[in-house]
Order: C-alpha cells, then sequence, then structure tokens
C-alpha cells in the first residue's frame, strides 16, 4: 500500500504546483498580460460601455453612441463641421481628438459614480457620462460654412472665461461611417500632388504659422513699455532700412505722417519696426513671454507652443535683424491660431488670459454634474492700460484702416489684420483677429486662411459672420 | 438521506441558477427538458442509493455532480447550440454509471477477460486509424451515423481494465526481480516482454495519430500503475530515461512535436499565429483574475480556439476567477485522493489495483490539460474530465466511475459481512 499513498502524495502535490501556476497568472502577471497588445480585452471591454455622449453649450447633440439594430453606433448628427477637434472613436481605428481625450468621462471610468464602479468591478454593461462642450454650434456651423472650400482655421473664445466658442479647420473629414471611408480618405490624400495636399486630419487651429502683421498687437506692448509716447508722428515713406536691412511696407505704400493708433490701424511695418528695435529685444522678449510664447498652453487637446526663433525656447536675446523681422511677425516668429485667439482674447479681457477650455460640465448616466467648469486666469499678458491703448488702436483698424470689411453696424470692433508671408513665391496667408463689443468684449475670434491673400479681404468677413451671429444670440438670449 | 438529498439539491440548484444567469431564451427552452432530466436522474439516483442501501464512498458522486454540474453550464454558456448533445450524454452517462453500481454483482468479473481487453484496445485505435476523420491535427475521432466517436477514451477503458487484470496475475514476477544484475534484480524478461510489447504498440499508433496528450496519459497510467503494484523505484527510474527517449524521438520525427514545444517556451515571440492558442487560453485566464468577469461575462468564451473542449478550464478560470478555478482543482483533488482511499480499503488485490488505475488515469488527465493550459507544460490537447464537451469522454468516465464506487460498495458491505466469509484478503 505504499506505492499508492506515495502516488497519491505526488498527485496531492502536483494539485498544489498547478494551484501556484494559477496564482502566477491570475493574480502576478494579470496586469502584463492584460497590457499585451495580441489581448483584445481592453478594446473589448470598451465595447461593453455605451460611451458617453458629446453636446455642444445648448445642448445640441455632437457625438452620441445609438442602438441601431441591436449594434451600438457612434453617430455624429454635425458631420464634418466639428472635426476634427471631436475625433473619432472605433474599434477599428481607435481614438482620436475630444473622442480620445474624454475618453475616461465618455466611459464612465474618471471620478466614476459608485454604481459605475461596480459595474465596472463585474464587467456588466454600463453607461458612460456625458460631456457637455463649450463649443456652440451655430457660430461652429457658421465657422465651417465660411470656410468650406479654403484651407484654414477659425477659433472663437469668450474673452471672459476662455471658453471656447468655436474650433473649426478646413478641409477636415465626415466622421459618420469612418471605419468604411477612412482608406478612401487616406488614397484621395496620397493621390494628390504635394501642392494640393489638403491635409483633412490636420488640425489647422494648431498648426504653426508666421502670424504676420497681427503680430503687431503684441509688439505694441513692448513700444509702451520702452516709455515711447504713442501720439508722436512718424513719417512712413514706404520703406526704411535697419541695420542694413530693408524694411517694406506691402506693396510699398507709403503712410505718410502716423502715430502709434494710425500704424496699427494702416499696419505699417515700418513704425513697429523702428520702435521695436528702440525697444531692444529684452523688452521684446518679455512681452512675447507674457503672452505665453515658449510656453506649454493648459488645454484639453495638446497643441504645439509658439515660438520667436527655430529653438521652440524662448531665447535669451535676437540679434536686431530678427527682432525687426519680429516686430510685425516674420523673421522666425510661429502661432499656431489658437494661440493668436487667445491673445487676442487676453487684450480683450484688459490684459488678462483666461485659460482655454472646450469641456463646460460632465454629467453622470442619471444627469447629475460630476465636473463643471470654473474660469482661471493664465497669464497676466498686459496692464489694464495697456490693454486699453492697443483696443483703441484695433478699433481705429477697424473703423478707419485695414481691418474695414471686419465692421458691423452697431458695434464697435476691435480688429487687426495680418497678410503673412510664409516664405517662397506663394500667396500670404490671410489673418485676421478681433474681439467684439470693443468696450465690453464678448467674444474673440482668430481667423486664417492658408495663402488666401489679404487678411483684410479674406479672414475678416470670415470673422464678422461670427462676431455677427454671437452677438445677435447675445442679445436674443436676454429677451 | 436528508443529507444526500440536501446535497444534491444544492448541486442541482447551482446548475439552475448557473442556467438561469446565462439570460437564454429560445436555446433554453430546448435545454429545459434535458436538464429537467438531468435533476431527476440526479434526485433518483440518490434515492436509489438509499433503498439499495449504499455504503460505498459517500463523497465522489456528489463531488463529480457538482463538476459536471458545472461543466454543463460552460458548456451551455460557450455554445448553447450543441450544449444539448452534451445533456443527452451527461443523462445518458449517469444511467450507465447506475447500471455499473448496481447491476456488476461482482467486479472480479472483469478481470476474466484480461486478453480480450487488451485486442479490444489495440482494435479500436487500429481501427480509428484506417478510418478515422481528422480533427485539429489530430487522427483521434471516429464518425458512425453522424456521432462522432473518440476510441481513444474507450482504449482507456479497456487498457486500464487489461493492466488491471494483468498485473494482479504477475505482480509477484514483476515484483521479484529474477535476473540478477549486478547488485539488482530485474524481473524476467518474459513477463515484461507482452507488457512492454503492448505499451509500445499503443504509444507508437498514439504517436501516429499525433495525439500526444493521450499518449502521455497511457504512458504515466503504465508507470504509475506498475509502481503502485510491484513498489519497485527501479520502473519509475526505468520510465524517465524511456520517456526522454520517446520524446526526443518524437521531437525529431514530427514537425507538430517541435511547433508544441517552442511555442510552449515561447508564446509571446508569435502571439497571433503559432502560439495563438496558448496565449489567450493565458489572456483568458489572467483576465479573470481573483474573483473573475462572473458567468457570461468573460471575453475567453470568444477568443479562445476550442474553449468548449481542450480550454474549457481558461473559460471558467476567467469567469469565476482564480477563486472558482481552485474549487474546481480541489473538486479534482477530492475525487483522484478518494479513488486511493478506495484502492487501499479494497478488499482483493484486484480491487485494489483498479481502483488505483482509476484515481491515476482521472489525476493525470487533470493535471495535463490544466497544466497545458497554465503552460506549466507544453499544451497537449485533451478533454478536462466531465467538463470538456465530448460524449465519448463523459460515457467513458462515468462508467468509469460506476466501477470505482462498485468496488467501494463492495468493500463496505463485505466488512460487514465477512466475518464469517472466507474472502481473500489484500496482501
Amino acid at each position: 500500500m505504499r506505492g499508492v499513498r506515495q502516488v497519491a502524495l505526488g498527485m496531492a502535490f502536483s494539485f498544489f504546483i498547478l494551484s501556484l501556476g494559477l496564482v502566477y497568472w491570475q493574480v502576478v502577471r494579470a496586469d502584463t498580460l492584460l497590457q499585451n497588445p495580441a489581448n483584445r480585452r481592453l478594446i473589448l471591454m470598451e465595447s461593453r460601455v455605451t460611451r458617453g455622449g458629446i453636446f455642444d453649450r445648448n445642448g445640441e447633440i455632437i457625438a452620441q453612441t445609438q442602438i441601431l439594430n441591436g449594434k451600438k453606433v457612434r453617430v455624429y448628427p454635425k458631420g464634418e463641421m466639428f472635426e476634427p477637434a471631436l475625433g473619432y472613436s472605433s474599434v477599428k481605428l481607435g481614438a482620436s481628438g475630444l473622442e480620445a481625450n474624454l475618453a475616461d468621462w465618455l466611459l464612465g471610468i474618471k471620478n466614476a459614480t459608485p454604481t459605475q464602479a461596480v459595474q465596472q468591478l463585474f464587467a456588466l454593461p454600463r453607461q458612460g457620462d456625458d460631456v457637455v462642450l463649450t463649443l456652440d454650434s451655430r457660430l461652429q456651423s457658421i465657422a465651417y460654412d465660411a470656410l468650406k472650400g479654403k484651407m484654414g482655421a477659425a477659433v472663437a473664445l469668450d474673452p471672459r472665461t476662455g471658453e471656447v466658442l468655436a474650433m473649426v479647420s478646413q478641409p477636415s473629414f465626415n466622421p459618420t461611417n469612418l471605419d468604411q471611408h477612412w482608406n478612401e480618405i487616406i488614397s484621395q490624400e496620397e493621390k494628390r500632388p504635394l501642392a494640393e495636399k489638403q491635409r483633412p486630419l490636420e488640425h489647422r487651429y494648431f498648426s504653426l504659422f508666421p502670424p504676420g502683421s497681427t503680430m503687431k498687437v503684441v509688439t505694441s506692448a513692448a513700444l509702451f513699455r520702452s516709455g515711447i509716447n504713442t501720439t508722436d508722428l512718424y513719417q512712413c515713406q514706404g520703406s526704411t532700412i535697419i541695420n542694413g536691412q530693408v524694411i517694406r511696407e506691402q506693396n510699398d505704400k507709403a503712410h505718410g505722417w502716423v502715430n502709434y493708433n494710425m500704424a496699427l490701424a494702416e499696419s505699417c511695418n515700418t513704425y513697429f519696426a523702428t520702435f521695436g528695435v528702440q525697444a531692444g529685444d529684452q523688452t521684446f522678449l518679455s512681452v512675447v513671454k507674457g503672452f505665453g510664447f515658449g510656453q506649454k498652453i493648459p488645454f484639453e487637446l495638446s497643441l504645439p507652443r509658439s515660438s520667436i526663433t527655430q529653438e521652440a525656447k524662448n531665447p535669451s536675446s535676437l540679434n536686431t535683424n530678427l527682432l525687426a523681422a519680429s516686430t510685425f511677425g516674420q523673421g522666425e516668429v510661429l502661432v499656431s491660431p489658437f494661440h493668436m485667439a487667445l491673445m487676442t482674447a487676453g487684450i480683450a479681457n484688459h490684459g488678462v488670459i483666461m485659460t482655454p477650455h472646450l469641456v463646460e460640465r460632465v454629467l453622470d448616466p442619471s444627469q447629475d454634474i460630476l465636473f463643471q467648469q470654473k474660469p482661471q486666469p493664465w497669464l497676466t499678458a498686459l496692464s489694464k492700460e495697456e490693454a486699453d491703448k492697443i483696443t483703441s488702436a484695433m478699433v481705429t483698424a477697424v473703423t478707419e484702416g485695414t481691418a474695414a470689411p471686419g465692421a458691423l453696424p452697431n458695434v464697435q470692433v476691435a480688429g487687426k489684420t495680418g497678410s503673412a508671408e510664409p516664405g517662397g513665391n506663394v500667396p500670404t496667408h490671410a489673418w485676421y483677429i478681433a474681439f467684439a463689443p470693443a468696450e465690453e468684449p464678448q467674444i474673440a475670434v482668430a481667423v486664417i486662411v492658408e495663402n488666401g491673400g489679404t487678411g483684410g479681404g479674406n479672414a475678416a468677413p470670415i470673422a464678422r459672420q461670427i462676431i455677427q451671429e454671437a452677438l445677435n444670440q447675445k442679445v436674443g438670449d436676454k429677451k | 438521506m436528508i443529507r444526500r438529498l440536501t446535497l444534491r439539491i444544492l448541486i442541482l440548484g447551482m446548475m439552475w441558477i448557473g442556467l438561469g444567469l446565462l439570460k437564454l431564451d429560445t436555446e433554453m427552452s430546448r435545454l429545459l427538458w434535458q436538464a429537467l432530466i438531468f435533476t431527476v436522474i440526479v434526485l433518483m439516483g440518490s434515492l436509489m442509493e438509499h433503498l439499495f442501501n449504499y455504503q460505498g464512498d459517500p463523497y465522489i458522486l456528489p463531488v463529480v455532480q457538482a463538476i459536471m454540474a458545472l461543466g454543463l453550464v460552460f458548456v451551455v454558456r460557450i455554445n448553447p447550440d450543441v450544449a444539448l448533445h452534451q445533456f443527452w450524454w451527461a443523462n445518458i452517462g449517469q444511467l450507465l454509471f447506475y447500471a455499473v453500481l448496481w447491476s456488476i454483482r461482482d467486479y472480479r468479473y472483469f478481470g476474466r477477460f484480461r486478453y480480450i481487453w487488451g485486442l479490444l484496445a489495440v482494435g479500436l485505435l487500429l481501427v480509428t486509424l484506417l478510418f478515422g476523420s481528422e480533427e485539429g491535427g489530430a487522427t483521434s475521432s471516429f464518425r458512425i451515423g453522424g456521432i462522432g466517436l473518440q476510441p481513444e477514451e474507450f482504449v482507456k477503458l479497456a487498457l486500464l481494465l487489461f493492466m488491471a487484470t494483468y498485473l494482479e496475475e504477475n505482480e509477484e514476477l514483476l515484483r521479484v526481480g529474477t535476473v540478477q544484475w549486478g547488485r539488482f534484480s530485474l524481473p524476467d524478461w518474459r513477463t515484461l516482454r507482452p507488457f512492454m510489447i503492448m505499451v509500445a504498440f499503443v504509444l507508437g499508433i498514439l504517436a501516429a495519430q499525433k495525439s500526444l496528450g493521450t499518449a502521455l496519459v497511457f504512458y504515466m497510467l503504465f508507470v504509475l500503475m506498475l509502481y503502485v503494484v510491484t513498489e519497485r523505484t527501479l520502473y519509475l527510474g526505468i520510465s524517465m530515461p524511456v520517456f526522454l527517449l520517446t520524446g526526443t524521438v518524437g521531437y525529431m520525427l514530427f514537425r507538430h512535436v517541435r511547433v508544441r514545444v517552442s511555442v510552449w517556451l515561447n508564446p509571446w515571440q508569435d502571439p497571433t499565429g503559432m502560439g495563438y492558442q496558448i496565449a489567450q487560453s493565458l489572456f483568458a485566464i489572467g483576465g479573470g483574475k481573483i474573483l473573475g468577469t462572473g458567468l457570461g461575462n468573460g471575453i475567453g468564451a470568444s477568443t479562445v480556439p476550442v474553449a468548449i473542449s481542450d480550454f474549457i478550464f481558461s473559460v471558467i478560470a476567467e469567469e469565476l476567477g482564480f477563486a472558482g478555478a481552485m474549487a474546481v482543482l480541489v473538486l479534482f483533488l477530492i475525487v483522484v485522493m478518494r479513488a486511493f482511499a478506495i484502492s487501499i480499503r479494497a478488499k482483493d488485490r484486484f480491487g485494489q489495483i483498479l481502483a488505483a488505475g482509476i484515481g491515476i488515469l482521472l489525476g493525470t488527465e487533470t493535471l495535463i490539460i490544466l497544466a497545458g493550459v497554465t503552460k506549466l507544460l507544453p499544451l497537449t490537447g485533451i478533454p478536462l474530465p466531465w467538463v470538456s464537451y465530448g460524449g465519448s469522454s463523459l460515457i467513458v468516465h462515468f462508467i468509469l466511475l460506476g466501477v470505482l464506487l462498485n468496488i467501494s460498495n463492495a468493500t463496505a458491505v463485505s466488512s460487514h459481512t465477512t466475518k464469517n466469509r472466507g474472502r481473500e484478503y489484500a496482501t
């Protein structure tokens, strides 16, 4: 009977080893296994969650998961309008844009309610949270319609709170049934010759462009801080030579005798170059730092830093030639339209740039508020006096200067045009920044049309439509 | 009596709750009748034990029924369409179990046909090899009238009976060496010869069939039974080099063996290709963590290949977690240990050998497939007794269980009545 006992003992021991194997896989290695790329559990687990909806500030549906014929389908009733900011989410393509960035909320993982936590623990089907954005479909649709057929971007902010009201990039793509259309979108883009590439996936409001004359609103602060008298007159002769470098006006137009207000309104390059160089590189660099150049912009989506030189970090000094070119936004200066809108909002908000945000609030499945955004200042770029001076010059630009196409009846608009040379023999990028009403700003806008020509002619009308709609709404809201 | 019934009702309750949790609508109505018949058989069987005054081991049958109930729930969960067959086989299996338990008056009757058992085993394998159809790289199934048969399962039964008879008869010869070789006394070559030929034949055929797991089970069964009977460490010592030699020859001869081994050593190298099975199995087991995802919530049921048979344990481990997987291990351990306990108590040598053989067979089968799906050993596809989908395996294991409890019952009955009767005693 000794043999039977020994075999029994051996069997019992083997079962014990087997249980250690289970401990190893189910406890020690469980998380490593879950992270293995060949393991589709994470993706499939996501499919158990009914992704929360995304709504605009008025409660209009931007993205929603609906059950069609027993299958979960992500529907985007607004089509292309909110792309590429909205992004997409599919098992096949993964996720991008807000759909990816807000996934924690949409899947009910972040700040999970007790019900969601239990459902998550036992992998039960569950409902994610709904996200309400600060975006306004009406403004978004106006900007989208105005940019349709062009290549460019528009950003609208509420300067008082940092709420992003519209954020459009064109051309873009339609997120509906993206799984089927994806290859088509990619192959069409690949077939186009280099000069005609449409870059439909690019977030153009985050792309870096030379800002051109819109930069002058920033340079203005350096001028004030060097102590120049803004009422003093300067004779613009159409071009000037600074340190051996020829500074030319657009179309070599001589503006004649101009003060600061007129120089900004007429967008006089020689005025800003002359007094900018006089103010010195250190003053200029401290001003641009105050406006957020070289800094990471706190936002739900990540965007590149704007820069003065080709290095991402702010330089410690600038040579005179580069400084002269930077004062009117050429040289090596690169800014994203989104950052341009933020700087405009800073001027509108009396010098304080509010932290921008896209998420207004998050609601759990029973529509209780899980998260509510609060306005927070980001940077103080200007003193109130500086901001007021720039504002008044920007008003002059609209009433008497290059920004005239941005004017609106009954409302004082403050604006600034830009026609930035991207380098090479191509039309200039049309820039326009504006806010309104000038005395009590409710909206700040930045528009760029790539290779669109002059800012006044091609970008300002788009901004005007957005501002008009926004202010009409406000009047309507008060009723 | 009350305890017996309460236990069965608990087990059946577990099964019905499990089936209820699966939220089946259309399939359930078809399964309902079979599940009811299963319930009736379990309860009637329990009554019958009372009426016929069953005195054998009281634990094994309820534990096996618990395993069976769990297996049925998971077969339904993984594929409700084929679960009906599994219920059929479970019911037929139980009836056969009771038939073996009650109709065979003296299990020593089996011992009369030793060479017939041996021939049957060889014959069944040959028939499969010649007429069998290939499934998953192994030529091991055989179709008669639309029903797939796995003859190797029946070979297990035949082989076990043959070995028990043969070993009982030749025990003394094997135990005492008849040839002196230095300090060692080796068994007479003549005694071992038919045995060796038999085993070599079975292994050869299985190698040709590419059913490695079954070959391994047979080999372990042979070695361990030989050791249990003779208690000579020499046999264990000889078995290792023989095993390694056979393994090396197999590795060199067969490509699928080499693939199995390389996949076992590193399944992550190619988790979507060759390593797919084992990687998916481990993903499923790991996905269960401690408490599991809950019945019906696991992902492995749809991603693990052959989840319903070879890999059913991975699905159980995912959905019931470490807790559930350990429970399954413990249930199997109880059955195996009770089988050895029956072997030790049995009144005659044949009963002892047969019971021990059944314990060894169940233990090795469970260990080999579970070690395979947890990557402790190279994966060899064999069914998990009473759990995996497959009629042949179910029926054979119920018959084995019937034989085991028949021995147990006879032991208990004889210990009450043998005071005056001259029955053989254990040596």
